[in-house]
């Protein structure tokens, strides 16, 4: 298993040489990390060659890294506040960035080769560009399509040359993409049935964010900088 | 004259008895005809198939044979046309809310809507979600809210049978 993956790693610095990087990965997986120009060039390698054959793409998804590797909350205290993911005191407005974090949006496609029985995990980060865009590989992978529909409602990822970018999961008159980390659990809009207008209308969220009041656990060791640094070794 | 009247709703068996007894003797009941009204609609109660989430599997155990609604005349439409109450089953999500409120609307009167389980009552474990409707009240009327995550079969009988006693205090024509 590791040995074929080995394989694949070694043709793939071979042919790719600069245009991919490997990824420190474990279990036996696989993941290159392709520059956003690259992306077309090297997909289109890795379904057409035969040393590679990816002719299935199973999954296109987003990451959003904006608090990726932050220490969620440590305290060896109660709290009367609480915390809580998502709450804002006032709504988040969205794409206020001028330019976002050139390591916030990654975008990533998870391909199967059924001719070699191998699995390989693409990651293309976006840049600093605000909407985040980056091309389709529709024409390349037809499975595409709704997969980058997604990423596009929940991630707001712009895929240029896609044949119809609507959203796919959430409601027709939804503003925000909701799986961005800076989007308030409670969103923006909420809906109820207007007896004027004669339909189910939109309007400002009514309610407030809820607080977590999270269970304490003192003495936590995972928070422990020596635990952690000799566990790692 | 005055055999079972209005009172019917209050004491269905004593008056079932008397009626009877009149059929009987002289060949004819008299009654009222919101008393026959009510008890044609509460004997008829005919729910728009409306499952969402996981409470319209407790909906198809009470419609199943086990507990088996059928007994109450309770038999489950495919048609909004046909139907005389809906049971709103599950979570009610932003997306979904103007298809609910359409089949409501094309539902004819009179129409009743039962609200089954957390989500459709008050939005549930999804209270605080930005895709999920906080109670379908906000987009329906609602005659009644069985509570329960899912509520059990039983109660969503229990329920339908508190409906069936709003309907039965109404009065079709006003005197």
């Amino acid at each position: 298993m590791i040995d074929r993956h080995e394989t694949l790693a070694a043709r793939i610095e071979e042919r790719f040489d600069e245009q991919a990087t490997r990824v420190a990965s474990s279990c036996g997986e696989l993941t290159i990390e392709v520059g956003k120009d690259d992306l077309l060039a090297v997909a289109m390698a890795l379904r057409n060659e035969p040393e590679f054959g990816f002719e299935m793409l199973m999954d296109v998804c987003g990451i959003d890294y904006l608090h990726y590797g932050a220490t969620e909350w440590t305290t060896s205290s109660a709290t009367e506040t609480g915390f809580s993911r998502g709450v804002e005191e006032k709504p988040v407005i969205l794409d206020e960035a001028d330019e976002f974090d050139a390591r916030r949006f990654a975008i990533v496609y998870h391909l199967l080769s059924l001719r070699h029985n191998t699995r390989l995990r693409m990651r293309v980060f976006t840049g600093t560009g605000n909407p985040p865009v980056i091309r389709s590989v529709v024409d390349i992978w037809n499975s595409a399509n709704w997969f980058e529909r997604e990423a596009f409602d929940l991630y707001g990822v712009l895929f240029e040359g896609h044949p119809d970018l609507r959203r796919i999961l959430t409601d027709y008159g939804f503003i925000g993409h909701p799986f961005r980390k800076d989007f308030p659990l409670i969103g923006n809009v909420e809906v109820s049935y207007d007896a004027d207008k004669g339909r189910v209308a939109y309007q400002p969220v009514s309610i407030e964010p809820r607080t977590l009041v999270p269970r304490v656990i003192r003495d936590d060791n995972r928070y422990d900088e020596q635990l952690r640094n000799t566990g790692n070794e | 004259m005055g055999l079972a009247d209005t009172t019917a709703a209050q004491a269905p068996a004593e008056d079932a008895v008397v009626a009877g007894e009149s059929l009987q003797e002289k060949g004819f009941v008299v009654t009222s005809v919101d008393a026959v009204m009510n008890w044609a609609r509460t004997g008829s109660l005919w729910p728009m198939t409306f499952g969402l989430a996981c409470c319209a599997i407790e909906m198809m155990q009470a419609g199943a044979s086990r507990y088996d609604l059928d007994r109450f005349g309770i038999i489950f439409r495919p048609s909004p046309r046909q139907s005389d109450c809906m049971i709103v089953a599950g979570t009610l999500t932003n997306k979904m809310a103007p298809a609910l409120r359409k089949v409501y609307d094309q539902m004819a009167e009179p129409r009743w809507v039962v609200s089954m389980g957390s989500c459709a009552n008050g939005g549930g474990y999804y209270h605080y979600s930005y895709a999920v409707v906080r109670g379908c009240d906000r987009i329906v009327p609602v005659d009644v809210y069985v509570p329960g995550c899912p509520p059990t079969a039983e109660a969503l009988i229990y329920g339908l049978m508190q409906l069936q006693n709003k309907i039965r205090r109404t009065s079709t024509i006003a005197r």
